[in-house]
């Protein structure tokens, strides 16, 4: 039980909302780096110490460390509730442990203006664990708002090639995205008739009263869409590799890592207990969609890329189909594994992320062609690089295979010919991820970096980035050597619920 | 007993973790380490297997829903032979590597990855159900690519380990299928459960299956058409070659068939029968044409592992039994007897060449080539008794391992199907020809290169393997001094009697008299080979059997698979990132607001502008819905 005098989740979302305010109010640089540690270090902290104690912590309708705030908006429905349950607990200690990493990254990079920097960061680390602790629609909504304009400010001052460009791509779609699903949700409210957002009131008036099945389709058929462009559903997925390409790599860890998990988080959270008809109804075109588009045709641009950065942006759009094959094939096994798989793909293409940019710092291009031969210089990166490769393409020992492998069971129940699809693209990822190892790290130097080589001496990881890199490393092989960390509270949470079921019985 | 067991399993897991953790720069301890382990896990091997426990015992790693996944501990006779084999093995490459490996800039590397493979390996060895097999299966995979790669900084072990991976994952693309397939057809993937639901015919019957579980054994054991991989891999050090890529891990996959022998259908066994057929038939003429000492071993581990498939799916053997007045019909699962028999004789045969060949790199200061060596029985004159001997055993000499577990193969091939038998029996004359042939360019004659003259004998740490290996190849036929330990195995040997005893005797010794003849009168101890002068075209064709299956990949990979993604790529950012976005902003831009407007860091803009887009959408869904 926990035996913290406060509320671990309530301090979690505002230490990092109340050092970034600090830092806004203009306090020194020096303090505000250190602050900066606090910020970030407390939400891993108190994600850990729920993580530990959600075992044994009193249950109320499903959820641990319950508790409500008044907002002054009662009688809109809206209250500050907070909870953890078997869904959300994996991504709140995902968001503190990725949080943590890319923050203290972000505090070494010695980035131009690092004060507002850290800030956005630290605001959208906030939103983060805001996102996920929310038991309230409207909060949940408002976290991820909070969350996502950080980013796009980060993208447009930090970002890299094409920044401008990104940028607006970037906050059209996302915005679009979050708009869609935002009908959707109000919509939920409105036809509910709970007049309350929070999910456990909606949950107990729809019991008792479910929508109309074209309700249900209708609205399911929104938040799809809505969703759906925020987690790269393909043909929508175009903002993903162009983002993630401009975008600085603190905040490409968090976006890809954690905030892109918010769509499919409100699919599983909200979507599928709710709407169950809705899930029936869409679920062939979703899952068609993700696995011709995400998995095959995105496997082969992947394939196809030359930019490493490129090739991890698409990659993870690839990735995302897994999620959504997943939810099509419903059940406690499919939407299990999908929260296993959002957990470990969070840790692992944070971690690619982080170590792209170190390889960039090291070979001065993300031209493939022009990279080889760093693992002679670099020991330490190129094994860690690997790690993350292998990590990416499912090895056993790291979490992502728990999440593909439980999807992959799942779905042959749902449909035999979308599984064999979906399990050709584990050689697909097998074959850009080797190839895109080799090409940096193995073999010969190539004549372009033995150039850079000469003129910028390489370089093993300084302990700055080796020191977050090794936290996501460990905590991918925690959970692929021991899945019932997560899996436990997930059964508990997912196989009471007869919604998550019903697509089982397609 | 199950501590034990979990013992073996965990100590090579906790030696990686520690040498990757702390002994990244100290190679010798590093080394020093493994070896211990891999000691231990021997020790530990013959305990178990000799003091005859047999238990199996699971526990619970994920559960969903009604889904369940165990790591389980399935120790019979077949696991514990495997067990032991790896253990032997192992612990004499570890050895071996020891001087192999003295000088190398990377031995902690090196050694930790060994520890990492030696936890794959058993694992798979104990694993009580497809799921933790598979798990495993994957594990070696990564073991085998980190071991190959150990030289990375040369192009060729990049680009070897990489196809060796990628092979597999073809494979297991099947293999994860027909695990899949398995569970939602029989409820369970677990041995025991399937073995029961066999026994009460409860098994669901289906040749997808077996088949789709054999693609696993296709990539792993290297069969056709995944078989390109394993050649390449001799870019490895040799003492990787002799563990990985002859005796243990590419054995798994006729394991893991003996294993999941209950699932078997015909269909399946006909198919799994001429793969493993033309598989022995295609490397053996493939080795014929070699000239790198280590790529003839190659394809001659391709060959024999072609030998235990083709033996696994000749399948069982039917006896009739008169008692009285009544016969009853006696089943022997013969295939898997004999396979597991030939898997265990050529681990240590093939062990004990691979490090002789290693052997003789080192004394040659890393020249692989045949062509450049001679004279070496006068040089090292051990390590050519010891190779003698292995020679002597694959080719079938009487009275040596290779002898009993070959003639096994045979005349369960001889009873079951006289075509398999026929191309068998041929394939063991090549095997005889191009063993000879190596033998005697490589020790005979005089030496042809300064390498060659200079040779010497390595250290103990490179002789006491041999010697433990070449006693093994001696005694490892006679499965009558194998206490009864392993008789769940043996007992399933298929043996010949009366005249069909004859019958492959005759044979038996005819082969190999031919090809050892053939290719002591047709090559000379020269610097060239004697049948590409002789018979050019003959050669020629050799030469383009080998590089046919390569020369396809690479067509498919450069011509095909890479045109498409390139193909799709120009959709992707022509059609998508072009036109849809563009079109976006059209409709954004007719809005009013203009894109510049919300983008790049004036928050306070995009916050009005977000708060109106809030309102608006309120009001129209509370119309709407």
């Amino acid at each position: 039980m926990s035996t913290l005098p406060f509320d671990p989740l309530l301090a979690a979302i505002f230490a990092p909302l109340a050092v970034a305010l600090a830092i806004a109010c203009g306090l020194p640089k020096r303090f505000s780096v250190k602050l900066a540690y606090v910020g970030f270090g407390l939400p891993l902290l108190l994600a850990l110490h729920v993580w530990f104690y959600y075992g044994t912590a009193a249950q109320t309708h499903g959820y641990a460390f319950l508790t409500s705030y008044s907002t002054g908006l009662d009688s809109l429905g809206i209250g500050l509730k907070l909870g953890l349950n078997g869904i959300s607990l994996p991504l709140f200690v995902l968001a503190g442990i990725v949080g943590f990493a890319a923050g203290i990254y972000a505090i070494q990079s010695g980035a131009e203006r690092l004060k507002i920097y850290l800030m956005l960061l630290l605001v959208m680390q906030g939103g983060l664990m805001g996102v996920f602790a929310s038991v309230d629609i409207f909060f949940f909504y408002f976290f991820h708002e909070l969350a996502l304009i950080p980013t796009f400010i980060m993208v447009g001052i930090w970002g890299g090639r094409d920044r401008n460009y990104a940028a607006m791509k970037l906050t059209i779609y996302l915005t679009l995205g979050a708009m869609l699903s935002l009908i959707g949700l109000i919509a939920l409210y409105v036809k509910s008739g709970a007049h309350s957002f929070d999910l456990i009131e909606l949950r107990r008036v729809i019991a008792a009263q479910p929508f109309e099945v074209t309700v249900q389709h209708n609205i399911f058929g929104l938040l799809a869409l809505g969703f759906g462009i925020l987690v790269s559903l393909w043909p929508l997925h175009t903002w993903a590799p162009l983002g993630y390409g401009a975008a600085p790599s603190s905040a490409a860890m968090l976006h890809a890592g954690v905030l892109k998990k918010f769509g499919l988080y409100g699919l599983i959270q909200i979507a599928i207990p709710l709407l169950p008809a809705g899930l029936i109804q869409w679920s062939h075109p979703l899952a068609w969609l993700a696995v011709v588009g995400n998995v095959l045709v995105i496997g082969f641009v992947t394939i196809a890329q030359r930019d490493l950065k490129q090739m991890v942006g698409y990659s993870s759009v690839m990735h995302m189909g897994y999620a959504f094959l997943g939810i099509a094939a419903g059940s406690t096994l499919g939407v299990g594994g999908v929260v296993l798989l959002m957990v470990a793909h969070g840790l692992s293409v944070a971690l690619m992320f982080l170590l792209t940019t170190s390889v960039y710092h090291r070979t001065h291009t993300f031209a493939l062609d022009e990279m080889g031969g760093l693992a002679q210089k670099a020991p330490v990166l190129s094994a860690l690089f690997v790690a993350a490769t292998f990590a990416g393409i499912g090895l056993p020992g790291f979490a992502n295979f728990w999440g593909e492998l439980t999807i992959f069971v799942a779905l042959w129940k749902f449909s035999p010919l979308i599984t064999i699809l979906a399990v050709a693209g584990v050689v697909i990822s097998a074959v850009y991820g080797l190839r895109a190892a080799a090409r940096v790290f193995f073999g010969p130097a190539s004549p372009e970096f033995t150039k850079i080589a000469a003129e910028h001496p390489v370089s093993d990881l300084r302990w700055s980035e080796r020191f977050p890199a090794l936290i996501l490393l460990a905590a991918l092989m925690f959970i692929g050597f021991w899945p019932k960390s997560l899996s436990t509270a997930l059964d508990a949470t997912l196989s009471p619920a007869p919604a998550a079921q019903v697509g089982a019985s397609k | 007993m199950l501590q034990h067991a979990l013992l073996v399993l965990l100590l090579p897991l906790a030696s990686a973790a520690v040498i990757a953790l702390c002994l990244r720069r100290s190679g010798g301890i590093a080394s020093i380490l493994s070896t211990l382990t891999a000691a231990a896990i021997a020790g530990f091997a013959l305990l178990l297997a000799l003091n005859n426990e047999r238990f199996s015992e699971s526990f619970e790693w994920l559960r969903l829903g009604n889904f369940a996944l165990s790591i389980g501990f399935k120790f019979d006779d077949l696991a514990a032979l495997m067990l032991v084999i790896v253990g032997i093995v192992g612990l004499c490459v570890h050895v071996f590597s020891l001087g192999y490996m003295h000088e190398d800039a990377a031995k902690a590397r090196y050694f930790g990855g060994l520890s990492i493979f030696m936890f794959s390996m058993l694992g798979i060895v104990f694993a009580d159900n497809l799921f933790m097999m598979f798990i495993f299966w994957e594990l070696v995979g990564f073991s085998s690519y980190l071991l190959i790669n150990h030289w990375h900084e040369n192009a060729a072990p990049a680009a070897a380990s990489k196809k060796a991976f990628i092979a597999n994952r073809v494979g297991d693309f099947g293999f994860l299928l027909g695990i899949v397939m398995c569970y939602w057809a029989n409820g369970t993937v677990n041995f025991t459960e399937l073995a029961t639901k066999a026994d009460t015919h409860a098994l669901v019957i289906s040749t997808a299956i077996p088949l789709l579980l054999f693609c696993g054994a296709v990539g792993k054991s290297a069969q056709l058409p995944l078989q390109v991989w394993l050649p390449d891999a001799m870019e490895g050090p040799t003492p990787v070659s002799a563990l990985i890529h002859a005796a243990t891990m590419v054995a798994a996959g006729i394991y893991m068939l003996c294993r999941i022998n209950v699932l078997m259908v015909p269909d399946a066994l006909t198919v799994i029968m001429w793969t493993g057929t033309a598989t022995a038939l295609y490397a053996a003429l493939c080795a014929i044409v070699q000239s790198d000492i280590k790529k003839v071993l190659a394809y001659s581990t391709l060959s024999q592992l072609g030998y235990m498939v083709a033996a696994f799916g000749l399948g069982s053997l039917t006896f009739s039994h008169a008692h009285g007045t009544d016969t009853h019909t006696v089943v022997l699962a013969a295939g898997v007897g004999a396979a597991m028999f030939h898997l265990t004789t050529h681990a240590f045969f093939k062990a004990l060449m691979f490090l002789g060949s290693g052997s003789v790199i080192h004394g040659c200061h890393h020249e692989q080539n045949i062509f450049r060596m001679g004279g070496l029985a006068k040089k090292m004159p051990f390590t050519f008794v010891t190779f003698t001997l292995g020679v002597a055993a694959i080719i079938g000499f009487p009275f040596l391992a290779g002898f009993f577990s070959k003639d096994a193969i045979l005349y369960l091939a001889f009873a079951n199907n006289k075509a398999v038998f026929a191309v068998l029996a041929l394939t063991a004359v090549l095997t005889s020809l191009y063993m000879v042939r190596l033998w005697k360019i490589t020790f005979l004659g005089a030496p042809r290169s300064d390498a060659a003259s200079h040779a010497h004998e390595g250290g103990l740490a490179l002789t006491a393997p041999l010697l433990v290996l070449a006693l093994l190849t001696v005694i490892g036929g006679y499965t009558g001094i194998y206490p009864d330990v392993f008789s769940g195995v043996f007992d399933l040997i298929p043996e010949a009697h009366g005249s069909d005893h004859t019958v492959i005797l005759l044979t038996s010794l005819a082969v190999m008299v031919l090809g050892a003849g053939a290719s002591l009168t047709l090559y000379g101890c020269s610097a060239t080979d004697s049948l590409q002068q002789k018979s050019p075209g003959l050669f020629g064709a050799l030469t383009g059997l080998q590089l046919s299956f390569d020369r396809g990949y690479e067509y498919y990979v450069a011509k095909v698979q890479q045109r498409f993604a390139l193909f799709l790529n120009f959709l992707e950012q022509i059609f998508l990132a072009g036109l849809i976005v563009r079109g976006l902003a059209g409709i954004v831009g007719l809005v009013g607001l203009g894109a510049r407007a919300l983008h790049v860091g004036r928050l306070n803009v995009y916050v009005y502008w977000f708060l109106l887009g809030i309102v608006i959408l309120w009001i129209y869904a509370t119309f709407n819905f």
